[in-house]
């Protein structure tokens, strides 16, 4: 029999992380679900493969995992009984500075807080009582905030004017929605550098440090400052936990099936075409990639109503993508900071080179403008650290980051080919000069590079290289993602919902936008909600 | 991890172990399989290493056994997403001066085979009207022989003979059985005369892992290699690995626990037997009824068993198993604006539309002598491969309008050069090839390629365990075939430690991917532990 034959309640376009928990959720639910996906290999963002040399597992995109523990999906879908295993870093951030210092945070608050006091002891004072209180209100934040449909802005502003958070929170105030992460920590804190520090930490979830309006989200962002995970064996293992959970409860993936348009019948959606021709929904059809390939590609543009079309029009994507450098390397590198503080040789994320607030404005406008900074300021990781099997023995596999423009101002996005290998050079040794000389030396084995056009060619929802699926704005955040009439999952086309990145409340592996999207499916098709029992 | 007890633990989840899951778990068993990698398949893989979009099978591409794998009948694989293309040209050799072409096609397809023969030499259609007609009326009989594992062998015993069935494979051919004691160069010479067709034959016998063109007692690869296995090549739409997606979904199925990035450091024993795993992490996987171990010998007994554990024969013969220097590649991978066009084509334009186009000589003996390169532990001068560009019957493997060009080179074991040399190896020879393609596809210039890659054997150690980058896990010369592979007291799958079975590629029918070795594993598992015959298909009778 062929495999689509008998078509499936649910059909999920796009084996992402957020398509395949949907599915997972229905599957479990007794639905017959199947997700297609267009690439080779389901995961979508869950990408790990050996771009340098065989056995050096580099995590092309999804590499900090900041939810697990947190977000609900892993425990309803078992994925640890499902084979997925995490590591938590004890030292989960620093910052490397140019004269030799070091910041480290750690899980332990107690010693972030003497890494802070090293720098500033009002400042670690001011930051223990703000992890005291974001730690209090984090499980309910996270909940309301991100577990649930969006609440409009003007609605969480009230809520708190009326509980009187002024007089309650430090911290917390109504003005949040007009101040930017970068006024916030101005307000709070005194040294450049632990400033820096916490704002790195809100750019790598891709908070732009000076955007006005998004120091609402930043509390709950800094609650999660010390829940970064790394999925041992690569992060594409959680898709593969995923496929069991799917498979297990009845439900299929067909990666390399590409879903080349939604079919509506009498109004509403009814399934989908592929190149192996019609596969038939019989309840609902759920889009886990992009809104502006959802409704312009994939659906006839008369199916459209014109509001739709021209709200999706005007999504706008993050002015900030990846170039990305996967190294294969010699060993676990040493710093010479470490003589300052020695954690820093443990650190997992680190922040090499933005050393004030001033230097994220800088860098941000120069890749606004579409130039590459001379002397990249890097996110780095080294995930053998606390996951030693993604390497050979002793050996260690790296990731560096740089915030990079789509479009060069030379060459725009195809640029890239002409640049990527000697700019990949230029970020490792920016990042071999920190190290002891010895390490700097001979420590590389190979490194590949991943341009953000390359990122965009293979992840195509990825658009503009914006791996949040949409960008971190006020203007495109909760009421507003991706678009007003669209926000809530659902479509203009009775059965056919959204349930990706580009939804509320963004990209990362968080499975909220899928979660979500499960919910409202629940209410309109009268599904029992077995995981949401108080 | 669900309980660190199972009944049956498998070590590899290439796609013998998977197989050997799969059963195993639908005869009631609780399974557990381990694989090292972060990726299940093992070499029935694909990967996007030239640019996006482009899939490229750098190890397995030739699905040649689909429809006798019984593991693709009894799991209804094309159900789960194993969907297969017959291309129409299964192979085909191109000219650098641009005369005819010489093509296979499917094994139906007998009489445009012979025609294209025909052009080069009357004679030779006919032989491979005759032969070609045979091997189809015996395509059962030779399944059966893949999908049997050898009888089981005592010391006291006589031992094994392979020259036995594959004499009577000539005689049942009806050609001289003295012919299974010669060389494959022997038996393509004596029945085809050109020289052109003899190259095809040349390049297609050794494609097969048929061992040395030139060594005595390779006959029977003849038959195989050269009668069966061109016009039965299927390719996987979406690439070779989407086979592993479906086996993968069969295993969950069934109620397999599967854990990949676990790879096992050592075997367990208990009072002499087989009792579980180690995992390089420490963790420990136990097994209350048996072990098998679906990945190389020397990594089985040798590391992880040890020799200390191991008989003195045992031991001998698993230390001295050979690997290489036949089946042995470098995997060319090249993302293309247009696919080639040859300068063949002008005589006959099926040479553009060939699965397996073959590039690069001009005669047999270019074929022979590359082939000796590698023995001699050199990378050939001439640089000529055979290649596929799947793109051309399946669009969801390479960007719209684009295309992904695979093949493969011949090259000398991994350990004949050093890491240094490989990586000039990689740096130069593409170039190579490339400028010598142009003489037989002049589009195939470096203006077509958009971004190129090459997998050296050295890879193909490190990234899938195969030692000298020998894709059968081991030689498939006449002393490592049959009942004789990997070594007598083994082939029948289960070893001198009660409990240790091997399910692997090092054991008959060899490397490939036929699912074989995983199956026969399973037909003595279930007799040894009393299990349901869970392979047994009253369609089928191996």
């Amino acid at each position: 029999m062929g495999m689509f034959d008998q078509g499936f309640d649910a059909i999920i376009i796009g084996a992402g992380h957020n398509g395949m928990a949907l599915a997972g959720y229905l599957a479990k639910s007794g639905w017959s679900v199947a997700v297609l996906e267009r690439r080779t290999e389901e995961g979508g963002g869950l990408c790990t493969e050996e771009v340098t040399e065989p056995n050096f597992l580099h995590n092309m995109h999804s590499n900090y995992h900041p939810l697990v523990g947190i977000c609900p999906v892993y425990d309803d879908l078992e994925l640890t009984e499902n084979g997925v295993e995490y590591g938590h870093p004890d030292v989960q951030m620093g910052s490397i500075f140019a004269d030799g210092t070091a910041l480290t945070i750690h899980t332990d608050m107690q010693k972030t807080a003497a890494s802070f006091a090293r720098f500033s002891q009002k400042d670690a004072d001011t930051w223990m009582r703000l992890w005291d209180e974001v730690s209090g209100y984090m499980d309910l934040m996270v909940r309301t905030l991100m577990y649930a449909p969006p609440i409009a802005l003007n609605d969480i502003t009230r809520a708190l004017a009326s509980w009187g958070v002024e007089d309650k929170s430090e911290f917390l105030t109504a003005r949040l929605r007009s101040m930017s992460v970068a006024e916030f920590l101005d307000k709070h804190f005194e040294n450049d550098r632990i400033k820096a520090m916490l704002a790195f930490h809100a750019a790598i979830c891709a908070y732009q440090p000076h955007v006005k309006g998004l120091a609402v989200s930043y509390p709950v962002l800094l609650g999660k400052i010390a829940n970064w995970h790394v999925c041992k064996g690569g992060s594409h293992r959680l898709a593969h936990a995923l496929m069991r959970v799917i498979v297990k409860a009845g439900g299929r993936v067909f990666p390399q099936v590409p879903v080349t348009q939604i079919v509506v019948e009498g109004g509403r959606a009814v399934g989908v075409m592929t190149p192996d021709g019609f596969v038939r929904a019989h309840k609902l059809v759920a889009s886990s990639i992009d809104v502006n390939q959802t409704f312009e590609t994939l659906l006839e543009p008369g199916l459209v109503p014109e509001r739709t079309r021209r709200e999706v029009a005007e999504v706008k994507y993050q002015d900030a993508s990846l170039f990305n450098v996967h190294v294969a390397m010699n060993g676990l590198p040493r710093y010479k900071a470490a003589a300052f503080d020695p954690a820093i040789d443990r650190a997992w994320i680190l922040n090499i080179g933005f050393e004030s607030l001033a230097d994220f404005e800088h860098e941000f406008s120069l890749v606004r403008s579409g130039r590459l900074p001379e002397r990249p300021r890097l996110n780095a990781a080294v995930n053998s650290l606390y996951d030693p099997t993604d390497a050979p023995e002793g050996k260690a596999t790296g990731l560096l980051r740089v915030f990079a423009p789509f479009a060069l101002e030379a060459g725009g996005p195809e640029g890239w080919g002409a640049v990527a290998r000697q700019y990949g050079q230029v970020a490792l040794d920016r990042w071999c000069d920190l190290m002891v000389d010895d390490d700097a030396r001979s420590i590389v084995r190979r490194f590949a590079t991943e341009s953000p056009h390359e990122i965009s060619q293979k992840m195509i929802n990825y658009r503009f290289g914006d791996w949040m699926v949409g960008r971190i704005h006020p203007k495109n955040l909760l009421e507003h993602r991706p678009t007003d009439e669209l926000a809530e999952y659902r479509t203009p086309i009775p059965g056919l919902y959204l349930c990706g990145a580009s939804q509320h409340p963004h990209g990362y592996i968080t499975f909220a936008p899928g979660y979500n999207a499960l919910g409202v499916i629940a209410e309109d098709m009268g599904i029992d909600k077995w995981w949401d029992r108080v | 991890m669900s309980g660190t007890e199972h009944d049956v633990v498998i070590i590899g989840g290439g796609h013998h172990g998977l197989t050997c899951a799969a059963y195993l778990a639908r005869a009631g068993v609780d399974v557990c399989i381990l694989e090292g990698r972060h990726e299940w398949g093992g070499a029935v893989y694909t990967a996007e290493v030239t640019a996006p979009g482009f899939c490229h099978n750098i190890h397995a591409n030739f699905m040649e056994f689909l429809h006798i794998m019984p593991f693709f009948a009894d799991f209804d694989l094309p159900s789960l997403g194993a969907r297969t293309i017959h291309p129409e040209i299964q192979a085909g050799m191109a000219f650098r001066d641009g005369r005819p072409p010489v093509l296979i096609y499917q094994s139906d397809m007998i009489e445009e085979t012979a025609k294209s023969f025909a052009v080069y030499s009357k004679r030779d259609a006919d032989a491979w009207r005759e032969l070609k007609a045979k091997a189809n009326m015996f395509e059962l009989v030779m399944a059966a022989a893949l999908y049997t594992p050898p009888a089981k062998w005592n010391q006291s015993e006589s031992l094994p003979n392979p020259m036995l069935a594959t004499q009577s494979s000539f005689s049942m051919f009806g050609l001289d059985e003295e012919m299974a004691f010669k060389t494959v160069r022997d038996c393509i010479d004596e029945y085809f005369e050109a020289d052109e067709v003899r190259a095809l034959l040349y390049r297609v016998a050794i494609e097969f892992a048929a061992p040395s063109l030139e060594w005595p007692g390779s006959g029977y690869f003849f038959l195989f290699a050269c009668l069966f296995m061109p016009g039965c090549w299927r390719m996987m739409v979406g690439g070779t690995h989407r086979l592993n997606g479906a086996m993968v979904t069969a295993c969950i199925k069934e109620g397999v626990t599967m854990r990949e990035s676990s790879r096992v450091k050592r075997i367990l024993l208990e009072g002499g037997r087989a009792a579980g795993v180690e995992l390089v992490d420490g963790k420990r996987v136990l097994a209350r009824r048996a072990v098998v171990s679906a990945v190389g010998l020397k990594d089985t007994l040798l590391d992880m068993v040890g020799a200390a554990h191991l008989s003195d024969y045992t031991r001998r013969r698993a230390t001295h198993f050979k690997e290489g220097p036949d089946q042995v590649l470098g995997s060319v991978a090249m993302a293309l604006h247009e696919p080639p066009k040859y300068k063949s084509a002008r005589w006959d334009p099926g040479i553009d539309r060939a699965w397996y186009q073959v590039v690069g000589y001009d005669s047999a003996k270019d074929v022979l002598d590359y082939c000796r390169a590698g023995h001699c532990d050199r990378v050939p001068e001439l640089p000529a491969a055979a290649v596929w560009v799947n793109s051309l019957w399946d669009a969801t493997q390479a960007p719209a309008g684009k295309h992904n060009l695979t093949g493969w080179y011949f090259f000398p074991k991994a350990s004949a050069l050093s890491e240094a040399e490989w990586e000039e190896v990689r740096a130069t020879y593409n170039d190579k090839f490339l400028r010598l393609y142009g003489e037989f596809a002049p589009n195939m210039t470096r203006e077509n390629v958009i971004a190129d890659y090459l997998h050296t054997p050295l890879d193909q150690e490190r990234g899938m365990r195969m030692r000298e980058g020998d894709f059968g896990h081991g030689a498939m010369s006449l002393d490592q075939v049959m009942g004789l592979r990997p070594f007598a007291g083994v082939a029948h799958h289960g070893t001198e430690i009660p409990g240790l079975y091997l399910a692997g590629s090092c054991m008959h029918p060899g490397g490939g991917v036929t699912a074989a070795c995983g199956y026969n594993a399973v037909k003595v598992l279930c007799q040894d532990l009393e299990l349901p015959p869970v392979w047994q298909n009253p369609r089928r009778f191996y």
